[in-house]
């Protein structure tokens, strides 16, 4: 028992002596900023408020969490950041509405659609988030009702997976709040449950709809013999089809919604087969339906558009929220569109809540984020505080500052610049093409050009200076096939070259911004004619947009080190390069499959190395065959061989992107459905990047900035996430993030006040993504949070003399400190009664060397750092010097000040409460007097009736501190008149100087000896200016 | 080999498996800092401490008396101006914010401090004080592995509290209060725990307005309750 012992203490030993290991921690305040922007948000999923207090509402997003406001969205926050960020349903149980329920994997079955992970349960209103049910396999999740009358019972129709047959689908039924479920209604492995309701009268009255649909990577199905509506009377134990009435034939989606005022009131949008989608109502509880509105707004693709509500009060009133939105006031016989007049609607609606205690309130979840509406959606105002955008590329360029380019599911193709005064609002996003967009990437040389494209490779070339579009989408040639183009086409400017290329099934470059092309390839897919019927696509209700085009060219990279080499991955599971810029191709698509990646599966990346022309990486997306694997794989041959780049612990989701950083080639990032991933070495360990990224996000793609060293990713469904300068990232190795403490050598720092001014007020509303750190921070490493001894950084000048002193952080990985390059405040005088500037304003250093003092508890460590003049500022070296020196005339100025005050305050506060102790009327009169003249003295010095913040005082200190803020806190030589102004205040202050030393003269030595003789003690003497020691 | 592999394994997964209970936690807390018995001695606690806001030095010092007030005086710039909460009233006097004169709080702000006047922490003896607490697992705190804990107190705001899994250090705490209708969190952090009187008290706070750093802190010495006293009377 005791070497039992013995063993068991030393593996603790053991396990701290192991190597650190880099994770997201060691990155400590590298903390990512969300870009955004609100400005055209996101498809919104579902909408959940709670009754009782319906400031209170819960945003479901299709890639971005949840969301939750407490005061009718004048502002949001996420609450659902460290899961699946794909949301199908939203359930507040109305009894106890801190019980929220959130159904993972969005259930509109679009092509982009993302997959959940299961059922999530809150019982504190979102804080804290427990997985429950064993619901991981559904995959989607389509809606969630709980019992009015019984939490406990919870059903969640789950429509199952998308690309794959699943046991895993139908309704389901939990009888204990959630802990567990019961698989209550199950059609097929191909048919599953969209959407569930209870009678809120009687609830062991259920209605459910199935739903048989399928997606294949070049087809879509919608409606099969396992759709129906049915109907349980015992609470989901036994069910039968209630379609009387409906139309014979195949059932595909169908939305169902209660009157809730009146529960036997039910209306349904079917899909059905030939051409008799319509809504149907029923009054009898489902048990015969009537034929009524078949409005293109009803019918319009079921399999998308979902969602139906009837009004909570008015069972008359139904709103169908779809491509537009529509209302009817006669239980939906007739639709019309509501909306009139207050602007643009996004279109495509997926989620209502209406107020149930004013329904004249109501929220709309669009694919381009929340509406509010307060007059039964006659007008709607947008809601732009959700960033929650869905990028599906991201792209920069070499502005100044650069310039972030994406397309957006949806949303059309937007530019921004990375940073802006004020920080990068939702107003300085500019869009530059409309439709769904993709591939948005700027010119190599002109500046003023970018390309961007909407679905099926419809690219164009917009001039960025007034917003014109020219399309440049290559056209058939002689001899070639019609032209299959990517929903998602890569269009793309090449590292080496700058050339623009495109790809359908053929590439084609562009060396003219698109002007004129040349086909640079051979037909590079499979060409497999049975993936090339998307004609026949949509099951029951056509839908072919472009969506389902297969076989096509997916991604092309060109090589940085070589022009000639091009690689071409597509869709249909071929990998191709070029080492002839185009004449002859070789296709390695057979090499990586022996790596153990399935055939056919998409390329969904290639990143052809930066150091080495060899290695190339590249990602594969097979989740279109049910296989949400990640793979992610180098070859250093060409691509003859392949390693998947696995790691010891599993990576989560299907790959979308594998970038390689621009300096350190060990140094890799890729992002996938679940996450952004991190290796430092060469891809044997991966860790999930978590700093402040929500650690789902779905990661579409990755850019680093050449100079700014920016991490720059476009997620779907997060917008454009930056963490700014990698660099940290770059320079950790497993040696440094061992030791204790690490001081990372400082760059050099430019004087100057940031890139912008201050602005004034600041904008309100909307969403703000900040900006980046305006003065490079000083940052250094710590392998675990200091708990005990302080840590701080000092900045000291080459005589040693302490510039400032900062107080610096104590988290576990990189902290950062900023400098803000000037030295330590004047010291003010005490007493005063307004607060002033000056006593946080320094003066800027000069440029020169500086030591860093790097204090954490007894160690310290330091560091040089070199300051220089900022050559393309504002101002000359010479003129910095002088408004360094004027400056510090006025700093000096103000500190001698200080000192007069403290003099006279100290003498004052030793005459006060002493002076009726002098029995000696005379004395006693003049102590007064004396006391009495010192106040009008420091009357003169500074401001000391406090009347009212607007009400001007202005004394010498706050005429020194004028000047003093406009000299050292401007970027500009000190004006003649500012020079002259110091000169007269220093006069001034000599003079105030003279006049209490006059009067500390005339009386302090008559008074102090009046008190000694009356043997009044007041305390240690004090050095009087002008009167020598005494008192 | 084997046989001594198998007991070690079964040991380590019932260590594991072991759930802590929030009691278990808050116990070993309070032995960190100093055990129960010197804390309900705590009677008060004077701390003196600097904030660093653009360089300039801003003084803060805190008088807190044992369910009886609160008061802080901040120095800015050659101005003073002070906070007083009582269990039943609260004053501020801020003449940097523009502030004339002493104004009464509302009543939201006395309520939201009224847990945090009981100078002996919220955990000792919770269940008598009408708290709640609950556990809810370990969580990663920028990096530190910590137990949270949701304290449900009896007036003020909700509180998620981290403890350092090591070290059983409060390092940080999250509370929310109820402001004009609407909720306000307010995260604070805690370090450089040093020994003052045989109990351990945090020299080093953070809120979002920056870090008070203590360079005094002195526990039980008298305090002249005068302070607490009505400043608009």
């Amino acid at each position: 028992m005791k070497k039992l012992l013995t063993a068991l203490l030393c593996v603790p030993a053991t396990l701290s002596m192991a190597q650190t290991k880099i994770n997201s921690a060691t990155f400590g305040m590298m903390e990512a900023r969300w870009l955004g922007p609100g400005t055209m948000s996101g498809r919104i999923t579902a909408i959940q408020g709670v009754n009782n207090e319906p400031k209170t509402i819960y945003i479901g997003t299709a890639g971005g969490g949840v969301w939750k406001t407490t005061n009718s969205g004048a502002s949001f926050k996420p609450i659902f950041d460290k899961y699946c960020q794909s949301i199908g349903a939203v359930a507040v149980d109305q009894k106890n509405p801190k019980v929220i329920f959130v159904g993972t994997g969005e259930s509109n079955m679009r092509n982009s659609v993302s997959i959940g992970n299961g059922l999530y349960k809150t019982t504190d209103a979102g804080d804290n988030w427990t997985k429950v049910g064993g619901l991981d396999s559904t995959e989607h999740i389509a809606e969630i009702v709980i019992n009015p009358k019984n939490s406990n019972e919870v059903y969640v129709a789950a429509p199952g997976p998308l690309w794959s047959d699943s046991k895993h689908r139908g309704l389901y039924k939990s009888e204990d709040g959630g802990k567990t479920f019961k698989q209550v209604l199950y059609i097929s492995e191909k048919a599953g449950a969209a959407d569930v309701a209870i009678d809120p009268e009687n609830p062991n009255v259920v209605y459910a709809t199935t739903w048989e649909f399928r997606r294949k990577p070049y087809s879509f199905n919608s409606g099969g013999p396992g759709g129906g509506i049915w109907k349980s009377l015992d609470g989901g134990k036994n069910w039968r089809r209630i379609q009387s009435g409906l139309p014979q034939g195949l059932i595909g989606r169908v939305a169902l919604a209660m009157a809730p005022s009146s529960p036997k009131n039910l209306v349904a949008i079917a899909e059905l087969e030939n051409n008799k989608t319509g809504l149907y109502i029923s009054d009898d509880g489902g048990e015969n339906w009537k034929a009524q509105s078949a409005s293109l707004n009803v019918v319009s693709r079921p399999f998308y558009f979902a969602c139906i509500e009837v009004d909570p009060k008015d069972p008359k009133r139904v709103y169908r929220p779809a491509f537009s939105f529509a209302y009817s006031v006669d239980g939906g016989y007739s639709f019309a569109e509501a909306s009139s007049e207050g602007g643009w609607v996004h279109s495509d609606h997926h989620a209502l809540w209406i107020n149930p205690n004013a329904t004249n309130e109501l929220w709309l979840g669009t694919d381009g984020g929340v509406y509010l509406s307060l007059d039964k959606g006659a007008t709607w105002s947008f809601k732009g505080n959700l960033p929650v955008g869905q990028f599906y590329h991201v792209a920069v360029d070499n502005a100044n500052p650069y310039r972030i380019y994406g397309g957006l599911q949806d949303n059309g193709s937007w530019v921004a610049p990375s940073a802006a005064p004020g920080g990068v609002s939702n107003a300085v996003w500019q869009d530059v093409y409309g439709g769904d967009g993709f591939w948005t990437v700027p010119d190599a040389k002109d500046p003023n050009i970018c390309f961007a494209e909407y679905q099926g490779g419809n690219m164009a070339r917009v001039n960025l200076t007034n917003g014109k579009a020219v399309a440049i989408q290559p056209q058939k040639g002689p001899g070639d096939e019609d032209l299959r183009w990517n929903w998602n086409t890569p269009l793309y400017v090449g590292t080496y070259t700058g050339a623009l290329y495109c790809g359908a099934q053929y590439v084609y470059r562009s060396t003219d911004q698109g002007r004129n092309w040349t086909r640079i390839s051979p037909d590079l897919t499979t060409n497999d004619k049975n993936k090339q019927k998307q004609e026949e696509s949509g099951g029951l209700s056509a839908d072919n947009t472009s969506a389902e085009n297969h076989c096509t060219v997916f991604t092309i990279a060109e090589s940085p080190v070589d022009g000639n080499m091009i690689w071409a991955g597509t869709d249909d599971g071929n990998l191709q390069y070029t080492l002839d810029g185009g004449k002859t191709w070789t296709n390695v698509a057979a090499n990586y499959a022996a790596a153990g990646i399935p055939a056919q599966t998409w390329v969904s990346s290639i990143e052809p190395s930066g150091f080495d022309k060899n290695v190339v990486y590249a990602t594969f997306d097979n989740h279109m065959y049910g296989d949400h694997k990640t793979y992610v794989a180098r070859s250093n041959d060409m691509g003859k061989t392949w390693t998947l780049l696995k790691g010891s612990e599993a990576m989560e989701g299907f790959a979308h992107k594998i970038k390689e950083d621009l300096k350190n080639k060990d140094l890799l990032f890729a992002g996938t459905e679940m996450g952004l991933y991190c290796s430092t070495n060469g891809g044997k360990e991966w860790f999930r990047m978590k700093n402040n990224i929500p650690w789902y996000a779905l990661v579409r793609d990755i850019a680093i900035h050449p100079t700014k060293h920016d991490l720059v990713l476009g997620t779907h469904g997060r917008g454009v996430i930056v963490v700014d300068d990698i660099s940290p990232i770059r320079n950790m190795t497993e040696d440094v993030a061992a030791k204790d403490i690490v001081l990372l050598k400082p760059e050099k720092l430019t004087l100057r006040d940031g890139q912008f001014g201050g602005g004034g007020f600041p904008g309100t509303g909307g969403w703000n993504g900040g900006n980046p750190p305006s003065i490079q921070p000083i940052k250094y490493y710590l392998k675990d949070r200091v708990s005990s001894g302080d840590v701080k950084v000092e900045i000291v000048d080459k005589d040693g003399k302490l510039v400032q002193s900062i107080p610096a952080t104590k988290r576990k990985g990189i902290n950062m400190v900023t400098w803000n390059l000037r030295g330590t405040p004047p010291k003010m005088a005490e007493g005063g009664v307004k607060l002033d500037f000056g006593a946080f304003t320094a003066p800027m250093v000069l440029p020169g060397e500086y030591t860093v003092k790097l204090v954490v508890g007894d160690k310290v460590v330091t560091e040089q750092i070199t300051v220089v003049h900022d050559e393309k500022g504002d101002m000359t070296l010479e003129e910095r010097k002088q408004q360094y020196d004027a400056a510090m005339k006025l700093f000096n100025m103000q500190e001698e000040l200080a000192a007069l005050v403290d003099t006279i305050s100290k003498t004052q506060e030793k005459l006060k409460g002493n002076i009726e102790k002098l029995q000696n009327k005379k004395n006693r009169q003049a102590a007064q007097e004396y006391y009495d003249k010192l106040e009008e003295l420091r009357g003169k010095l500074m401001a000391t009736k406090n009347k009212s913040m607007f009400a001007d005082e202005k004394r010498l200190k706050e005429e020194i501190s004028e000047v003093y803020t406009a000299v050292a806190g401007n970027e500009a030589a000190p004006s003649n008149m500012q020079i002259q102004r110091i000169d007269l205040l220093k006069q001034d202050l000599q003079k105030q100087d003279g006049a209490t030393k006059a009067v500390m003269q005339q009386y302090h030595q008559k008074v102090m000896q009046a008190f000694e003789k009356e043997k009044i003690y007041l305390g240690p003497k004090l050095k009087v200016s002008g009167a020598g020691t005494s008192g | 080999m084997k046989k001594v592999l198998l007991p070690l394994m079964l040991i380590f997964s019932a260590v594991t498996a072991m759930a802590q209970t929030a009691d278990e936690i808050i116990d070993k807390h309070i032995a960190a800092i100093g055990g129960k018995e010197k804390w309900l001695k705590v009677k008060s606690v004077q701390m003196e401490g600097t904030v660093n806001v653009m360089g300039r030095e801003v003084g803060v010092k805190v008088t807190n008396v044992h369910n009886i007030g609160s008061r802080q005086d901040i120095s800015v710039a050659g101005m003073t101006g002070y906070a007083i909460v009582t269990p039943t009233n609260g004053w501020q006097f801020m003449p940097f914010q523009g502030q004339t004169k002493p104004e009464p709080l509302p009543a939201d702000a006395v309520k939201a401090s009224l847990d945090d006047l009981d100078l002996q922490g919220n955990f000792i003896d919770y269940k008598a004080k009408g708290h709640t607490v609950e556990y809810l697992g370990t969580e990663d705190i920028e990096g530190t592995e910590c137990h949270k804990l949701k304290v449900t107190r009896k007036n003020s705001g909700d509180q998620t509290v981290f403890i350092d899994a090591e070290t059983f250090y409060v390092i940080r705490t999250s509370t929310k209060i109820n402001m004009n209708g609407q909720e306000i969190e307010t995260k604070t952090d805690m370090s450089d725990y040093r020994d003052v009187n045989g109990i351990k008290l945090a020299f080093s706070i953070t809120q979002p307005f920056g870090t008070v750093v203590m360079t005094s802190v002195k526990v039980n010495e008298s305090v002249d309750e005068k302070i607490f006293a009505d400043p608009t009377k």
